[in-house]
């Protein structure tokens, strides 16, 4: 069996591995031939037309209700799984304990139902 | 050794849906398909938009194939056959995937063009839609197996299977993964017919190429993860554990393909609201049920 170093040691090869593979590829693509510079060529798409601002504007997230609701559930999901390890071990008062808990958050996004969170604003 | 075997049969998995999503398509079967149009991509011009972006432009597709392939990394296909069995795999398996998002919106964001940041956003909005549903399921199950190393969870199945213990956590998983990989009817960030291929718009040639094998690969790495955790991974009669867990994930691969081909594409608002007024009270009644079975069934 590898230590946990070992592990990682290897997934971070395997990321710098495919990476290298990409790369490769481009190498490749570009001893195959050039891409030639030809205006009007390079404007994204849009009907032909250069739009005279970028897009990296501001954009209404419409989504923005269930945004909040998720960080709440994406913390509490941080609890879950060391809790889901030792689950069977500690038995029903785990239960009770995450029973309590998943109920508040639950409760929560009752509200935020109720309030009107759960829609496209 | 054991990384050469996993890495070819990821290809070879690859390939063959490839060779399948080309069949379902165009009704011929052409196994040469997939390389002939790789290389055809490899001949084109890649053409780089004006005014990008350049870091996220170039960065969007290598990330998206690493955190594919690092995400198979920690699947077993047999007792020993994992390139990492890591202590936390089921942990490391959600964070790999959290990065297809960071992937998806540098392609939104890197090209400055409309389509493909208006993409790159809705991704955003179906991330807050999926996303608990992937992490919540996982947590059922990793509470039957009493821990997170994946080849300890397919080791729990032995006796039952996740899909017949916790059925409700392997269709919520299902949808979630499909929506993960923006397979259709969720395929909202390309949505070819109304934003003119969304993030993809302004990718061509080599760069292209290397973006759908990255969402090709990301398809496999999900199949693979939903016969860990719920098709009892390499379990089966007869044949050797390697190739049931290579017959179960492209049986589910293919599946997912066959499920978007009948269905509209749904639209961003409804799949948020299914999500969070549906999903999310059915994963947390899953969490519970799986729970009480634990404590009561031996």
């Amino acid at each position: 069996m590898m230590s946990a170093l070992e592990q990682y040691g290897l997934l971070l090869g395997l990321a710098i591995g495919t990476g290298g593979v990409v790369l490769s590829l481009y190498g490749l693509a570009r001893a195959l031939g050039p891409t030639r510079r030809e205006p009007g060529k390079d404007v994204p798409a849009s009907s032909g037309v250069l739009s005279r601002d970028p897009v990296w504007g501001r954009y209404h997230a419409r989504y923005y209700g269930y945004a909040l609701l998720f960080l709440a559930f994406d913390m509490e999901m941080a609890f879950m799984y060391p809790w889901a390890v030792v689950y069977k071990e500690v038995g029903l008062v785990a239960l009770l304990d995450m029973g309590v808990f998943l109920a508040i958050l639950f409760l929560g996004l009752l509200y935020g139902w109720s309030q009107g969170a759960l829609r496209r604003q | 050794m054991t990384l050469a075997i996993v890495l070819l049969a990821l290809l070879a998995s690859v390939w063959l849906l490839a060779v399948t999503e080309g069949w379902t398509t165009t009704g011929r079967l052409r196994p040469a398909a997939p390389l002939l149009s790789g290389l055809a991509h490899l001949g084109r011009e890649s053409i780089v938009p004006r005014t990008p972006d350049r870091v996220f432009f170039e960065t969007a597709p290598v990330l998206f194939l690493i955190v594919a392939v690092l995400g198979a990394a920690v699947l077993p296909l047999a007792p020993t056959l994992v390139i990492a069995d890591l202590a936390t795999g089921a942990l490391f398996i959600n964070a790999a995937l959290a990065y297809v998002l960071v992937a998806v919106i540098m392609a939104g964001w890197g090209p400055n063009g409309a389509y493909a940041m208006i993409g790159g956003w809705r991704f955003l909005g179906q991330l807050i839609a999926y996303a608990m549903l992937i992490v919540m399921p996982i947590t059922a199950v990793a509470m039957r197996a009493e821990s997170l190393v994946t080849t300890v969870i397919v080791g729990s199945q032995g006796s039952l299977w996740n899909i017949v213990y916790q059925p409700l956590g392997f269709m919520l998983f299902f949808i979630a993964a499909m929506a993960l990989a923006f397979r259709a009817p969720f395929d909202l960030p390309i949505a070819a017919g109304e934003l003119g291929g969304g993030v993809d718009a302004e990718y061509t040639g080599v760069r292209l190429a290397v973006l759908r094998l990255a969402r090709l690969t990301l398809v496999v790495t999900l199949a693979s993860a939903i016969t860990v955790f719920y098709l009892g991974g390499w379990h089966g009669p007869l044949l050797p554990p390697w190739a049931w867990s290579l017959i179960k994930t492209l049986a589910v691969a293919v599946s997912m393909l066959l499920v978007g081909r009948y269905l509209p594409r749904i639209r961003e608002a409804d799949l948020m609201r299914w999500c969070w007024t549906l999903g999310i009270p059915l994963a947390l009644l899953n969490i519970i049920v799986v729970g009480v079975l634990v404590l009561v069934v031996p």
